[in-house]
């Protein structure tokens, strides 16, 4: 197991897009955050009535404990540039025929496909460590006599990485059934932004929001949005209880979700022609 | 002694193309084993099962008497097809993964390959700088990391210059000359006929005849002679006994006799008695490339 890591960290260390794509990351996480914590600021501060309001309102978001659950969930609106990444590490494979080469060379089909579920979560950990470092600059930043909650809510750290590695991991079924990077992108977005959103607004009005089942969906739920953007009015805490509430039941979802697709791809790769 | 390779009836079909047909033969050891056939004659395909690439339909192939496995084919050193690297690594950064997969050789080895395809200087370079023929070595050097027992090469001269061409054929009689196996799939006919002591040859997916070469090329006795007056020449020899065919090739006459039956010093007299004096007598063996043509060509 340790050797599939080291040799997947061969390839990928030296690979620029995954660089690239560290460093997009490491500016967007930060950015986003950036962007929304001066929006709360804007908000919260003036002399105006309706801003101490907010400011009692909506606490802050970017304080300690909360900063784990707001940074994750406005980071991961960005998990579309590491799923690039993971699609260029499983067609790359394609490309220069090394699927085939490695296997010659002595891996079994098995271990090629447990080497590419290291890529994911190579690539899964990296934007997580990123999170991290951005939700405690926020937490310090934001409100330093917040610091003695550091821990609480800490959940969102492995919520975060789980629902990474499940949208990863979806991005990789893709790159690895389809094999052309471009077309493997031009789906991933397409469904991504686009259809997946339709779908998912349309069922939450229409149809008892059957959309939640939906791949990326169902791990998106893992991070419902912060408790500041639902204070306002009754049926929006109640909407943001229920989905902390069904949080648990999405962990389980995700879980199911990612090893299915693992399954498929141990499965698919066993019998098929390479 | 155990084969390194079996194959017993190996059958693989591409929808409703057969690429394989109930293929068998076997590899010993020390062999140089040419695999001939023309173009989409299935010879790649041949190599990929035995590699694990791709599943045949039925059949089996066996190595030292296993079935394959990882385990035989980090032994095994192989190019297949065409070199196989990811483009934005040097090539001792790729060689490093060859070798971290394989369990064969070490980093000293590794600038000892690269020697040898004479590749130390752009060692360093990005594969996806490297010219067609500079691929192809690379893809020879990974193959002979570890200094593995069996090697398998199919077209292994592909994109190479002459003097390439003349170094890979120096290098595989060295290899040979060192106890090696060699597999190579080729249908450079004159480059088969000047390595390798074994051959098989592929058509269409049929194997057609498998064996070392002087038992596949000698199933006749060739000899060719020249007169003066070729067409009396031939009028005559038309009476000599026991010949199978014969074949007029401008001012040179062919006689084909079955194995084993030809003997100049009869040829001589009988042509002598008859009243022709021959300016060339000679017997010959048959080039692979007639042999190849006989059989291949429908």
């Amino acid at each position: 197991m340790l050797a599939l890591l080291k040799i997947e960290w061969l390839k990928i260390k030296k690979y620029p897009a995954f660089w690239w794509m560290l460093g997009i990351v490491a500016l967007t996480y930060p950015g986003i955050n950036t962007i929304t914590y001066y929006g709360y600021l804007k908000a919260t501060t003036g002399k105006e009535v309706t801003n101490n309001i907010a400011k009692m309102l909506l606490g802050n978001p970017f304080a300690f404990p909360e900063t784990w659950h707001s940074v994750a969930y406005f980071s991961s609106f960005f998990i579309l540039l590491p799923s690039i990444v993971v699609i260029m590490l499983v067609t790359n494979e394609y490309t220069f025929r090394t699927h085939r080469q490695n296997i010659i060379d002595g891996w079994s089909r098995n271990q090629f496909i447990t080497s590419k579920l290291f890529d994911v979560l190579i690539v899964a950990v990296v934007a997580t460590l990123v999170y991290i470092l951005v939700a405690l600059f926020f937490g310090f930043y934001a409100d330093p006599n917040s610091t003695s909650f550091w821990a609480d809510q800490l959940q969102y750290i492995p919520l975060f990485l789980l629902q990474s590695f499940a949208q990863l991991s979806i991005a990789f079924l893709l790159g690895y059934l389809v094999k052309k990077a471009f077309i493997a992108l031009g789906i991933f977005l397409f469904y991504y932004l686009i259809i997946e959103n339709i779908a998912v607004g349309y069922a939450r009005f229409k149809l008892n929001d059957i959309g939640r089942f939906l791949p990326f969906e169902i791990s998106d739920r893992l991070i419902p949005a912060p408790a500041f953007f639902s204070r306002f009015g009754k049926d929006a805490k109640a909407s943001y209880d229920h989905a902390i509430h069904l949080i648990p039941e999405h962990i389980l979802y995700t879980i199911l979700l990612t090893a299915g697709i693992w399954w498929i791809c141990y499965a698919v790769h066993k019998k098929r022609d390479l | 002694m155990q084969p390194v390779l079996t194959l017993n009836g190996i059958t693989k079909s591409y929808g409703s193309i057969q690429a394989l047909k109930n293929v068998s033969f076997e590899v010993p050891e020390g062999a140089v084993f040419g695999l001939l056939g023309p173009n989409g004659s299935g010879k790649t395909t041949m190599l990929s099962i035995i590699l694990d690439i791709l599943k045949s339909d039925s059949g089996s192939f066996a190595w030292f008497g296993k079935p394959g496995s990882p385990e035989t084919r980090k032994q095994i050193g192989s190019l297949l097809e065409t070199p196989n690297f990811y483009h934005y690594l040097s090539a001792v950064d790729n060689l490093k993964i060859t070798e971290a997969i394989s369990g064969r050789g070490d980093s000293a080895d590794i600038d000892r390959v690269l020697e040898i395809v004479k590749l130390t200087e752009r060692k360093k370079s990005r594969f996806s700088t490297y010219s067609l023929g500079m691929k192809q070595r690379l893809a020879i050097g990974a193959a002979l990391l570890g200094d593995p027992q069996v090697l398998v090469f199919d077209e292994p001269t592909n994109g190479l210059d002459p003097v390439g061409i003349a170094e890979i054929r120096e290098l595989i009689k060295l290899l040979a000359k060192r106890g090696k196996t060699i597999i190579m799939a080729s249908h450079l006919l004159d480059e088969v006929e000047k390595v390798c002591d074994h051959v098989a040859i592929l058509k269409r997916g049929s194997l057609l005849t498998a064996g070392p070469v002087d038992e596949v090329l000698a199933n006749e006795d060739i000899v060719e002679v020249s007169a003066t007056d070729t067409a009396q020449l031939l009028s005559v020899l038309q009476s000599f006994p026991g010949y199978s065919h014969i074949k007029e090739d401008g001012k040179l006459i062919q006689l084909f006799l079955p194995v084993g039956t030809a003997r100049l010093e009869d040829v001589n007299r009988f042509c002598f008695e008859k009243g022709i004096t021959l300016n060339l007598l000679t017997a010959k063996k048959k080039s692979l490339e007639t042999k190849f043509f006989e059989l291949t060509n429908d």
